[in-house]
């Protein structure tokens, strides 16, 4: 069997960001543009994954080797850029390699930020869409269960997806372990700053109460206050706003640390010690460093909270090897699923059999049946099909049940023997896409 | 039939702790579920074993300290397990199982199945409810002191700024804190019907309530240590590490009056020489 799954895309490691923005799949609403990929010919399956950081087409095709050229070209056309400028910057694979390609991207082996969770969720969207567009087949839908399979084995066995690996998402998983869960407690933000701003908005989205924002400058304050719909306080007003604060985020351009052991040391004292999780995103430094001894004070500067980011993404580097043997694996089951597929020829032979015969029966009968219009004639066609449909059903699923391979020439041969099918295998090709065809719809 | 079932239980416990160990040793994943899966067959083993030992000896299997450890260990597996399904931390299953196979062990040396037919004193219902009361608050004890000790260690790990992977895999550090606040109350109350209830059911034997015995008094002494916690936790508002250490300098106290006062000294509750059965008889 010459058909086999292709990939072809590109990706923030294949082409630069003026190539990949250019290639989008633009206005794929409801698969339509999947469907166009569908029409090319040779490809019986497709799937378009489309992120910020990869295009790709995913399909099946039969034979392989045309099938991607022709591919290639539809996917230029689609996107308005030159076939040989795509081809410049875009891997093709195949066969077992296509295979593992997938599982990777699917299990975020692939992704710029090694291991983030967002893509399995982007690709399974990209199934979903593909699917209702009915582009994708039996195999396909195999292979992208296993890739999602694959990417839960994945996070399930090693730890990739364990550590943060950006200094805001680090910071609110902290804030997290000490606080707990932090939608009941309150953010004060000091100062305004863009590594401030960004952790704030990280914990927005974890944060029910408002969020409260002082600055030097008061119109500033009421400036992101206002953007993250919290209130904004004057900084003469600062003890109080930690007295009530579970997070303190600081980034002022001060000079002198702003927050002293001192003040800190009573203001746990009027919050009951209440924890406190501070972090100083300034430099140089806003509040001074003996503060993290106080207890049930935690103090991270923005050095501190890089180190854990850098530790965890070598942790990352680490885990992905034993994702990469996990993936490996599931790439050899899959290989293995697509040579039972080669039951064909005895199931063609089958179908061609009882079609032959349905023919045959019909045209004798031509004479008697002249005077049926054209509805009824079809309404004969449709019913003779129909029970040569159901007569193949239960040979055709017996051999399909058959997961050994010796079994299955075995078996094979019982159903060759039993309906005495030597002379109709592999009479006709054409037979076969039908038989393909259909099994895809039955799907 | 029911050593079996002891000894399955105690053999998967024992296959859990193992797993659990490898795990917070390996590198990969958040997950331990051998040890999880072996602690839960072990806890329906030794669930079976209790209840087919109620049905062995007719009356509740609570008299010897064998019975006795192993209902302290089930109601703390059965606890820890509860937490786990609550919190995720694998911290918890990892704990629970070591400390209940100790303990089904250190009773199982104590006194392997006692035979005979118990004497009439403790065939009494002050015998389940006394005993269950105090082991019940006991458990809760357990788990604050386990709690406190995760507590002091994570609270070291955020400190120290040494974010690894155990600190991952820890509960956090409010998580900890309040079911050390919510258990303590809870433990007391438990403490206090246990210690009356004992004192009912020894008036009703003996027509005495109190008699200085050593666990009445080293259970006095307890009860006032967590008095004392009750008062700077919910008063003076004690929380985090301070409350951590409290928890667990009381636990302490609690191991030594269940255990080591029974072993130490003798009298009513002694192990080594039952005195409550010739009290009885």
């Amino acid at each position: 069997m010459t058909s086999g799954v292709a990939v072809i895309g590109l990706n923030h490691k294949t082409a630069p960001v003026d190539i990949r923005e250019k290639v989008t799949f633009p206005a794929n609403v409801e698969g339509s543009i999947t469907r166009t990929i569908q029409s090319v010919p040779g490809v019986l399956e497709a799937i378009i994954i489309s992120t910020c950081n990869r295009s790709e087409v995913i399909a099946r095709c039969d034979p392989v080797e045309s099938a991607v050229h022709d591919l290639l070209n539809a996917v230029a056309h689609i996107n308005g850029v030159d076939p040989v400028l795509l081809k410049k910057y875009s891997y093709i694979k195949t066969g077992a390699d296509a295979v593992r390609h997938v599982f990777r991207v699917a299990s975020s082996l692939d992704s710029m930020v090694l291991g983030e969770p967002q893509i399995l969720g982007q690709v399974k969207d990209s199934f979903k869409r593909d699917s209702a567009a009915s582009t994708i087949g039996p195999t396909l839908s195999r292979l992208m269960h296993r890739a999602f399979f694959t990417a839960k084995r994945v996070r399930n066995e090693t730890g990739i997806g364990l550590a943060a690996v950006s200094v805001a998402y680090a910071a609110v998983e902290l804030a997290k372990k000490i606080l707990g869960d932090l939608q009941e407690k309150s953010v004060l933000l000091i100062g305004a700053g863009e590594m401030a701003e960004l952790t704030a908005r990280h914990l927005i989205g974890q944060v029910m109460r408002p969020i409260c924002v002082t600055n030097r400058t008061f119109e500033n304050a009421c400036r992101l206050a206002d953007e993250f719909g919290g209130e904004a306080i004057r900084v003469n007003q600062l003890s109080e706003a930690l007295t009530q604060a579970d997070i303190v985020i600081s980034s002022t351009g001060a000079c002198e640390p702003i927050i002293r052991v001192t003040d800190v040391r009573s203001v746990m004292k009027s919050r009951k010690y209440r924890p406190m999780f501070m972090i100083d995103i300034a430099v140089p430094r806003d509040i001074e460093p003996n503060v993290n001894d106080i207890d049930g004070v935690y103090l991270y500067n923005i050095d501190d909270l890089q180190a854990v980011v850098s530790e965890n993404l070598g942790e990352r580097m680490n885990e992905a090897l034993k994702a990469e043997e996990i993936v490996n694996e599931e790439v050899v089951k899959f290989m293995n699923w697509t040579k039972t597929l080669d039951f064909s020829p005895t199931i063609v032979a089958l179908r061609d059999k009882l079609e032959t015969i349905r023919a045959r029966e019909i045209a004798k009968m031509n004479g008697k049946l002249s005077r049926l219009d054209d509805n009824q004639r079809e309404v004969l066609e449709a019913i003779t099909r129909a029970i040569i449909n159901k007569i193949a059903h239960d040979p055709i699923s017996f051999l399909k049940k058959t997961k050994s391979s010796n079994r299955r020439e075995v078996n094979a041969d019982i159903v060759q023997r039993v309906f005495n099918l030597h002379g109709f295998s592999n009479q006709r090709d054409d037979v076969e896409e039908n038989f393909e065809d259909e099994a895809e719809n039955r799907n | 039939m029911d050593l079996i079932f002891f000894k399955s239980a105690v053999a998967l416990y024992l296959v859990s702790s193992v797993s659990f160990f490898l795990f917070l040793l390996g590198s990969s994943s958040l997950k331990c579920p051998t040890g999880l899966w072996s602690a839960l067959a072990g806890f329906v083993c030794h669930s079976l074993s209790i209840l087919h030992r109620t049905f062995f000896s007719g009356f509740f299997p609570l008299a010897t300290p064998f019975d006795a450890l192993s209902a302290f260990a089930w109601l703390i597996t059965g606890m820890f397990l509860l937490m786990q399904y609550r919190d995720a931390s694998p911290f918890f299953g990892a704990m629970a199982t070591p400390i209940s196979a100790v303990l089904m062990i250190v009773g199982a040396t104590l006194s392997f199945q006692i035979k005979e037919p118990i004497v009439p004193v403790l065939h009494s219902w002050w015998l389940p409810i006394h005993v269950s009361l105090a082991l019940a608050g006991n458990s809760v004890f357990a788990l604050m002191a386990v709690c406190g000790l995760m507590y002091i260690f994570q609270e070291r790990l955020i400190k120290k700024k040494r974010l690894g992977r155990i600190h991952k895999l820890l509960p956090s550090l409010e998580t900890l804190d309040i079911i050390n606040r919510r258990g303590l109350p809870i433990g007391f109350f438990l403490m206090t019907v246990g210690i009356v209830s004992g004192a009912l059911w020894a008036g009703s034997a003996w027509g005495f309530y109190w008699s200085w015995d050593p666990k009445e008094t080293w259970s006095l002494i307890t009860w006032f240590a967590y008095a004392a916690m009750v008062h700077q936790r919910l008063v003076l508002g004690w929380r985090g590490k301070k409350a951590a250490i409290m928890a667990i300098m009381g636990f302490i106290l609690v191991m030594f009056t269940f255990i080591g006062v029974s072993v130490l000294f003798t009298g009513h509750h002694s192990f080594r020489n039952p005195v409550l059965r010739m009290s009885g008889s």
